[in-house]
């Protein structure tokens, strides 16, 4: 009888008859876990995990096993093309990389000389390993701006982490969580920057008591012991609560306060605004249940808090990061085993070295479009997407004549798609690197064929804080396709940046992993690398903050004129602040659930993907479909005051009546109409992006909190 | 003779669905686009169970029972218990009666339209016989909740992870006929 062992490599080979695997490390989400890829005739012919993956330990999602029907699909772009007819013609034609970056090259130094470096716009969506080098090219140009999802997406956790603590603390699962609270974000479905699925479920396991927050009944919630069903876009409201009770019933960490902490007098008076009874009527959540929720995560130790974007998808965005960072800080978790660990990358050139900020001219970096309002996002190159749009539209404060948009689609994930669909129709050139012609690549003149990452070579997670580096090893070649960084690399130098970039981009690996005295090929032959690992650095060296202290009181944000203590704001629409409006639009929209089969806008092209959900869907309770007169499985019109699109009803009893939840992320690439159906399911047509809806300090839209109709779509308005 | 069972702790399972897409991986090639279902994950809820919401994911799967219903139902033959344990359908001697597909408990027999025949999970018996994990349970879950082994091992170390949990987790039934009426 054989003897079985998990990914048995040896016998996998032998059975398949694959001629070769290789380690590599996915990037179908953010990046985060060790694959094993088996080649057969120079094809991938199957993904599996690498047990040897200090992240995920073998396991895997779906679409990472999936990846191979991205790589090899059949509408993907493959080589360089340019439109032949006017926008959204869809009309397009094969030219050569050279042509493709020559045009590129010279439109951007035509603009520089004309409009100033600030004229032309970089951008790319979610973090997928390419931030260094497209801040590292605009940065050299002399561009301040360089749109992303960081305003609303992991940014946020950045920026205030840095403020308060000096880095962004990760879940130590390694030592295991005695209690978890999960908040805002469900990892067993998607994936929070760092964070996978594997260890937290491990941490259940082994007997971690868990405390979910989501106005969803997600499956970790019922099996929580304590859900904390809020009102939407009131999360700010239920952390100060259970603030309030830990800090009155002194559950804190006494020396950790007394030691480590700035502020902590104004932070308790402060905290004192919000006793349980106004925060029930606030959040809708009973204050026994907060009650109990503060008892169990502070009197349990460790204790973490995983946490994820629906919190920066609000007006409370930064003030909800920093009060739930205060949640760990005051119960002694922060920097402790099986707490939130502020860990140690390896010894490389880090992402913001790479990226070449300090090489931004001061004068440049003073024309940051949003960079007078959103202060704190602008310390950090993080802009407000609509600032972009605005100075398309409106040409104020100057004039952007051009954007190059990498792996994203603005149309499907910007909040007021109709206004960015304007923008992007004005917009004097704009070249895409993607792959596939998505909606948004459709108004482009150039797109470029992106790498997958199994076309690529690349440090993997780089970016992120948990402390690990880990090989990306090309394995195949698609077409004419080139990775993000190899065509930034060779755009450069064609714009007379060659002497900042280098021949080719492993050059590029081996500066990034100098500092160790390795090259990219050393780095190659290991799984992967480890940062040194420590516990309670602050008592040694303090907090990397302007007062070496953990700042309650934010010493940072009173310099640059925002409250320097966390509050909430009501969100711009709400029952509560616009009620008028709420009889109107009676209901509270919530955006944005995961699926776990899609990334964003990606992956509606991939069968074994899209078989997973094939329609966009909007759960709500089914008092509420009575109510409206719908049934299971309806298609149905939901509006807001910016526009309305169709998704198909499903009824759910873990849903609040007063609550309508959407998806996010849709289009239909089967629709071959230069559209794509963008207008058809897309969220963001009804999402806000008014600068006055915004966290103000991090520009990040609200589009996760918003008022909504819902309807049964009349016969006849079917678009199938 | 080992017995090999396919055992799925749904207590535990995320709904993440990465077994379905395994699955898919294993029997269909790359280009191919979706081809018939073996494996299946299902939101059962929420619903109100002892005045408190719950929702859980099922996992439907043939359970390779001890004495199949669908054995006794096809009238071919097509379908035989092996003294390994698994359950194997055989596409060449299936005629689509479907008789299977009616008699299963756990609705895990489905009806392949393009080949007319009827189709359910055979444990990757090609894989279990070369002593490689069936696809879905080569360590992919994130949950670690797909078993693959001995029954009674399977049932320890379920027991094991229950006790770990703080008794969280429901007792797995074992997989055995329920033949209807």
């Amino acid at each position: 009888m054989p003897e079985f062992r998990y990914s048995n490599i040896e016998r996998e080979m032998e059975v398949y008859g694959y001629d070769s695997f290789v380690k590599s490390h996915c990037r179908m989400c953010h990046g985060g876990c060790g694959v094993i890829v088996y080649v057969k005739n120079g094809k991938v012919s199957k993904i599996a995990g690498d047990p040897d993956c200090p992240i995920a330990h073998g396991t895997l999602c779906a679409k990472g096993l999936a990846s191979a029907q991205l790589a090899y699909h059949k509408d993907r772009l493959t080589y360089p093309v340019k439109r032949i007819g006017p926008k959204a013609s869809g009309k397009w034609e094969q030219i050569s990389w050279d042509e493709a970056l020559d045009t590129i090259a010279e439109r951007i130094l035509t603009y520089k000389e004309k409009h100033g470096p600030e004229s032309v716009v970089f951008g790319y969506g979610t973090g997928r390993e390419n931030e260094a080098v497209i801040y590292r090219i605009a940065n050299v140009l002399g561009s301040p701006n360089v749109v992303t999802a960081g305003h609303f997406c992991y940014g946020p956790r950045i920026c205030t982490s840095i403020i308060t603590c000096g880095t962004n603390p990760i879940v130590d699962y390694e030592n295991f969580p005695k209690c978890i609270i999960m908040w805002g974000n469900n990892v067993t479905i998607s994936n929070p920057d760092e964070y996978k699925g594997e260890p937290f479920s491990v941490a259940l396991d082994k007997g971690a008591n868990l405390i979910v927050v989501d106005p969803r009944l997600t499956r970790p919630a019922a099996r929580a012991n304590v859900w904390l069903q809020l009102r939407p876009g009131t999360d700010a409201a239920l952390a100060l609560g259970m603030l309030n009770v830990i800090v009155n019933e002194k559950l804190y960490d006494k020396e950790f306060v007394e030691k480590y902490t700035h502020g902590w007098e104004p932070f308790v008076k402060r905290v004192n605004e919000y006793p349980l009874d106004r925060v029930e009527e606030i959040t809708w959540v009973p204050k026994e249940k907060i009650r109990e929720a503060a008892h169990l995560f502070a009197t349990t130790k460790p204790a973490a808090i995983q946490w994820g974007v629906a919190i920066e998808q609000q007006t409370n965005c930064a003030d909800n990061d920093r009060l739930l960072m205060f949640l760990m800080g005051i119960t002694g978790n922060i920097d402790a085993p099986g707490g939130q660990v502020l860990n140690r990358q390896p010894n490389v050139v880090n992402v913001g070295q790479f990226g070449a900020h300090g090489m931004l001219p001061k004068d440049q970096f003073a024309k940051r479009l949003g960079g007078d309002r959103f202060r704190l996002a602008s310390r950090f190159a993080i802009l407000q997407p609509k600032c972009v749009w605005d100075a398309i539209l409106e040409e104020k404060p100057y004039p952007v004549k051009m954007l190059f948009l990498i792996s994203t689609n603005p149309l499907i994930t910007s909040a007021n798609a109709r206004e960015v669909y304007r923008a992007l129709e004005k917009v004097e050139f704009m070249a895409v690197a993607d792959f596939f012609l998505t909606p948004t690549a459709e108004l482009a003149d150039i797109v470029l064929p992106a790498a997958t990452w199994l076309e690529m070579d690349y440090v993997g997670d780089y970016w992120k804080r948990h402390g690990y580096i880990l090989p990306r090893r090309k394995v195949i070649q698609v077409g004419e396709c080139r990775s993000d960084h190899e065509m930034l690399n060779d755009l450069a130098r064609r714009i007379g940046q060659g002497q900042y970039w280098w021949n080719n981009f492993e050059e590029a690996l081996d500066y990034i992993l100098h500092p160790m005295n390795i090259t990219w090929n050393d780095f190659k032959k290991t799984n992967y690398i480890r940062g040194e690992v420590k516990y309670y650095k602050y008592k040694e060296g303090g907090f990397s903050t302007p007062t070496r202290k953990f700042e309650l009181y934010s010493t940072t944000l009173e310099k640059m004129g925002y409250d320097p203590l966390p509050q909430h704001r009501e969100p711009s629409e709400s029952p509560v602040s616009t009620p008028d409006l709420y009889k109107e639009y009676p209901y509270i929209l919530i955006t944005g659930a995961r699926q776990p089969g899609f990334f964003h806008t990606e992956n509606r092209q991939i069968g074994r993907l899209r078989e997973l959900d094939r329609d966009p869907i909007v759960e709500i309770h089914p008092d509420t479909a009575a109510k409206e007169k719908i049934k299971e499985g309806d298609w149905v019109i939901i509006e807001s005051r910016r526009g309305s699109v169709r998704q198909r009803v499903r009824l759910s009893l873990g849903r609040d009546p007063r609550i309508v939840a959407a998806q996010h992320g849709w289009w239909f690439p089967e629709k071959k109409d230069p559209g794509h159906g963008w207008q058809e399911s897309n969220i963001n047509i009804l999402t806000d992006n008014a600068l006055e809806s915004c966290d103000p300090a991090m520009g990040a839209s609200n589009i996760r909190t918003l008022l909504c109709r819902i309807y049964p779509e009349a016969k006849g308005d079917s678009h199938e | 003779m080992n017995k090999h069972a396919l055992i799925i702790e749904e207590f535990a399972c995320w709904g993440c669905r990465a077994c379905e897409v395994a699955c898919k991986q294993e029997y269909n090639p790359v280009e191919a686009d979706n081809g018939i279902k073996y494996l299946s994950v299902w939101p059962d809820g929420p619903k109100r169970m002892n005045g408190k919401l719950d929702f859980m994911w099922r996992v439907s799967v043939c359970k390779h029972c001890d004495e199949p219903a669908c054995v006794k139902a096809c009238p071919e033959d097509a379908i035989m218990k092996r003294e390994d344990g698994i359950v194997i359908l055989n596409y060449e001697k299936c005629t689509g009666c479907q008789l299977c597909i009616d008699e299963c408990p756990y609705h895990a027999i489905r009806f392949d339209e393009e080949k007319k025949t009827a189709a359910k999970c055979n444990l990757c018996h090609h894989r279990v016989e070369k002593g490689l994990y069936p696809a879905c349970a080569d360590n992919i879950c994130l949950a670690h909740c797909i078993y693959f082994g001995d029954p009674a091992e399977i049932e320890q170390k379920i027991l094991e992870k229950r006790k770990a949990r703080g008794g969280w987790g429901e007792i797995i039934p074992k997989a055995i006929s329920m033949s209807k009426g």
